[in-house]
C-alpha cells in the first residue's frame, strides 16, 4: 500500500500542481467489482490555503467482471456531472500504465453516504418512498438528455432507435458464447425469445448508464440520493433498458411490488415518464425487463468463468455465479413459460 | 453449479493466504463476509448437489421417453430415445454433471425442435421441467 501511496501522491503533485500534496488514509473499500476501488485524502495548499480532499481512485484489476471501458465511465461521470446530476466529480483519467501500473480515475469522494444491500428487504428502511422517487427521477432525467448535447454521442451502443435491441441482445450473447461453463437451457430460450419478439424501436437513443440499480448509489442519512456511481457499463441505447434493469427482481427483490426495495412500480414508472419525457410502454418495457434478466445471467456466468479460471478470485465473483444466475435463471424460466401459457 | 465446491474451497484458502488484510479493514471486512457467504453455501452445496443432479438427470430422462415419440427428426428422436435409457454410472458429482450437461444440451435441442414445430403441449412440458429445475437449484441465502 506504501508503494501505491508514493506513487499516488507523485502523480497527483503534477496533475493538481501542487508540490507538497501528501497523501493520507489510503485505504482499499469493497464495492465496485470490475475495478479496484481506493478511498484516501489528498492534503495539499492552494494559494496559501490548505485543502483537504476526499476522492476516490478507481484502478483496473489484472482481470475484470465485466469488460469495460474506462473512458467511457469516466466520460460519463464528467458529463452527468456538468448536467448537475448527482454524480462525483471527476479528477483525473489515465489510460497508460506509467503512473500505476495500470489504468485508472480518480473522483471526488461523497462523503458520510451508504448504499443500499441488493439482498436487504428493505434497503433504504423509513427512507424508501424518498429514495425510490428520486430514484426514478434522476434515471428519467439521465434518459431525456441528448447525447450529442452532453458531448457523448460517440459512446459504443446502438446508431439508430431500431437495432438497440439487436445490438444489446448481440453483445450478450456473444458473452455468453465464450464464457458459458455447462449448458444454459434456460438463458439460451430467453436468447431465442428476445430475437423472436422484437420490442418495437426505441423512443430515442440516450446514454444509458448500464448498470443502474439498487447499491450502485449513495444515500445520505436524511435519504438524499448523492451520487449515482459505477458507469462502467453506460453506451448508447434505449432508455427502457435502464428502467427495465432497475426493477429486475434481483435488487432486493422481498416485495415484488416494490422494486428495488423501494416505491410501488407504478408510481416508480410514472415518475420515470415524467421525468424522461418518454412512455414506459408496457409491450416494449416487458422485452426489456426480460432481456434484463439474460444481460444479468450473462454477467454472473462471466464471472464465474474468471472465478473459476483464476483470473479473479474475488468470491463476489464465485456469488454471482450461484446466487445471481439462479434467481435470474428462475426469473426468466417463470417469464419464458407464461409466454407460452405452461 | 459453477465454479464447483472444490474450485471454491481452493480458491477461498488462496485468497486468504494472499493476506487480504494488507488491503485495510473494510475490505479485508468485505472480502471475509463474502468468502463466509461462500462457504457458508458451499456447505448447502455439498449437503443437496447429488440430490438436485440425480433429480434433475431422472426428470429429464423421463421428459425425453415422453416426448421421443412425437419427434419428427429421427436423429433427434433416436438421441432422445438413448438418452431416457441412460442412467447415472456414479454419485460421484463430476460424473453426475457429465451425464447432467449431455441431458441439458439434448433438452436444449429438444426445445428448439419443439419451437420451430410450434409443438405448444411439448413446449409446456418442457417449460414444467426448466421451471422445476430453476426452482430446485435456486439458490437460498438464509439458513
Amino acid at each position: 500500500m506504501n508503494e501505491l501511496e508514493d506513487k499516488l501522491a507523485l502523480y497527483l503533485r503534477v496533475k493538481l500542481a501542487a508540490p507538497d500534496l501528501t497523501i493520507a488514509n489510503l485505504a482499499r473499500i469493497p464495492g465496485g467489482a470490475s475495478r479496484e476501488t481506493y478511498r484516501f485524502r489528498a492534503c495539499y495548499a492552494e494559494r496559501g490555503k490548505p485543502i483537504d480532499r476526499a476522492l476516490i481512485l478507481r484502478r483496473d484489476p489484472v482481470a475484470s467482471l465485466i469488460e469495460t471501458e474506462r473512458s467511457a465511465e469516466y466520460r460519463a461521470y464528467d458529463a452527468f456531472h456538468k448536467l448537475g446530476l448527482p454524480v462525483p466529480e471527476p479528477i483525473a483519467l489515465e489510460l497508460g500504465s506509467e503512473a500505476l501500473e495500470r489504468p485508472f480515475f480518480i473522483m471526488a469522494e461523497v462523503e458520510n453516504c451508504t448504499t443500499g444491500g441488493i439482498m436487504s428487504p428493505e434497503p433504504y428502511g423509513p427512507h424508501r418512498e424518498r429514495v425510490g422517487r428520486q430514484f426514478y427521477s434522476v434515471l428519467g432525467k439521465i434518459a431525456a438528455a441528448d447525447p450529442k448535447a452532453i458531448g457523448l454521442d460517440d459512446f459504443d451502443g446502438a446508431k439508430t432507435v431500431r437495432d438497440a435491441a439487436s445490438h444489446e441482445v448481440a453483445r450478450w450473447e456473444k458473452v455468453i458464447d465464450e464464457d458459458e461453463l455447462e449448458p444454459q437451457p434456460i438463458v439460451r430460450a430467453a436468447l431465442r425469445w428476445l430475437k423472436r419478439n422484437p420490442p418495437p424501436p426505441a423512443q430515442k437513443i440516450c446514454v444509458v448508464h448500464g448498470d443502474y440499480r439498487t447499491g450502485n448509489f449513495l444515500v445520505d442519512d436524511n435519504g438524499e440520493i448523492r451520487a449515482i456511481l459505477d458507469w462502467e457499463m453506460s453506451h448508447l441505447g434505449d432508455p427502457l433498458e435502464d428502467l427495465a434493469w432497475a426493477i429486475d427482481p434481483l435488487w432486493a427483490g422481498a416485495d415484488p411490488a416494490r422494486p428495488g426495495g423501494m416505491i410501488a412500480r407504478a408510481e416508480a414508472l410514472r415518475i420515470w415518464e415524467n421525468a424522461s419525457g418518454l412512455q414506459a410502454d408496457p409491450k416494449a418495457l416487458h422485452w426489456w425487463e426480460i432481456f434484463a434478466s439474460l444481460k444479468g445471467a450473462a454477467i454472473w456466468i462471466s464471472a464465474a468463468r474468471e472465478y473459476e479460471e483464476g483470473r479473479n478470485i474475488d468470491p463476489v465473483n464465485a456469488f454471482s455465479g450461484w446466487y445471481c444466475l439462479s434467481v435470474h435463471n428462475r426469473v426468466l424460466a417463470e417469464r419464458l413459460a407464461a409466454e407460452i401459457g405452461a | 453449479m459453477r465454479p464447483e465446491v472444490g474450485t471454491i474451497l481452493g480458491l477461498s484458502v488462496q485468497k486468504l493466504a494472499m493476506g487480504i488484510g494488507q488491503e485495510g479493514a473494510a475490505f479485508a471486512q468485505g472480502t471475509v463476509g463474502l468468502l463466509s457467504m461462500v462457504l457458508s453455501l458451499s456447505a448447502k452445496e455439498y449437503e443437496r448437489g447429488a440430490d438436485i443432479r440425480v433429480t434433475e438427470n431422472r426428470e429429464i430422462r423421463a421428459l425425453f421417453a415422453e416426448l421421443a415419440p412425437s419427434v419428427e427428426d429421427s436423429k433427434l428422436r433416436a438421441e432422445l430415445t438413448e438418452a431416457s435409457a441412460s442412467s447415472d454410472p456414479t454419485l460421484r458429482i463430476s460424473d453426475l454433471n457429465a451425464a447432467n450437461y449431455k441431458l441439458r444440451r439434448l433438452l436444449t435441442r429438444l426445445l428448439i425442435d419443439a419451437e420451430e414445430h410450434g409443438a405448444l403441449d411439448a413446449q409446456k412440458r418442457i417449460w414444467a421441467v426448466l421451471n422445476a429445475l430453476a426452482e430446485r437449484r435456486l439458490v437460498q441465502l438464509g439458513p
